[in-house]
């Protein structure tokens, strides 16, 4: 198998830019997780009241939890960007979808002209009759 | 299930991980939140959080890897317009085909009432035409 294929510039840099994304998102959240959960510690050691502790340590939890939030939206953000690229730029997958459509169309159309090649056969078997009846009776 | 629909199904399912991880998480939080937090139930949430987030980390590489393998860069230029016209083609040969029929149904029964009106009138006129009988 070759080695790697030299993409223009532009593609190699977006596919790069989709695992800096995703290491980034994932690395925020484990991060972000982590911090959460020591705080749900409670460090009594330290120089601050109790009460102005508490409130610092909620309003970083709730700021910890958004960038939580926020790091899972990028990542549903990241998979949304990753499947317009396939659908774009899969070869192997839209080659075999226009193949698979193709098939389809050509297979209704053949369905589509078997029935009215039966129908033109029984509309020439009619009209054979009709034909016999008109021209052998008295009102021609 | 077709090779174009089973990447973009993985691709759904990568998105559900991402809400259970999500989730997980949340439920984490709410555990320890409370009084009495049973601490087994916040680990078995932290491990769920844990492997999903480690399986959508592993997924959206491999789906990386296979796009930088595949892509070359160039539009694609295929198209399925030709089948597509053929088909249309046909259809519309089958529907002249229908509208003629319709046409010769149309003619058939204009025809068949025709034939009743005129046998209707001829029995009136064969009524009247009986001479009455005289008295005597």
């Amino acid at each position: 198998m070759s080695g790697s294929r030299a993409l223009p510039q532009s593609k190699e840099a977006l596919l790069k830019s989709y695992r800096t994304r995703l290491k980034d998102d994932v690395k925020s959240m484990l991060e972000n997780f982590e911090e959460i959960v020591k705080l749900a510690k409670g460090d009594h050691d330290t120089q601050l009241s109790r009460m102005t502790q508490c409130e610092q340590d909620t309003y970083e939890m709730h700021v910890r939890a958004a960038n939580i939030v926020r790091a899972g939206e990028s990542l549903m953000k990241l998979v949304s960007d990753i499947k317009q690229y396939l659908i774009l730029n899969d070869f192997p997958s839209v080659n075999e979808a226009i193949t698979q459509n193709s098939k389809l169309f050509r297979t209704k159309q053949a369905e589509c002209d078997q029935k009215l090649m039966s129908l033109r056969d029984d509309m020439a078997a009619d009209l054979y009759d009709l034909e016999e009846e008109y021209y052998s009776s008295l009102n021609k | 299930m077709t090779a174009p629909m089973e990447r973009i199904q993985v691709l759904d399912s990568i998105e559900k991980d991402i809400i259970t991880c999500l989730h997980s998480a949340g439920q984490v939080f709410v555990e320890l939140s409370k009084e009495k937090s049973s601490l087994k139930q916040a680990e078995n949430h932290t491990q769920t959080f844990l492997k999903t987030l480690g399986a959508v980390e592993n997924k959206l590489t491999d789906q990386i890897n296979y796009l930088t393998q595949v892509s070359t860069g160039q539009p694609h230029e295929g198209s399925g317009y030709a089948s597509q016209k053929v088909l249309q083609m046909a259809w519309h040969r089958l529907e002249h085909a229908r509208s003629r029929v319709n046409e010769l149904d149309r003619l058939r029964v204009k025809h068949v009432q025709g034939r009743r009106s005129v046998q209707a009138s001829n029995g009136q006129q064969g009524f009247s035409s009986v001479p009455t009988g005289s008295s005597t």
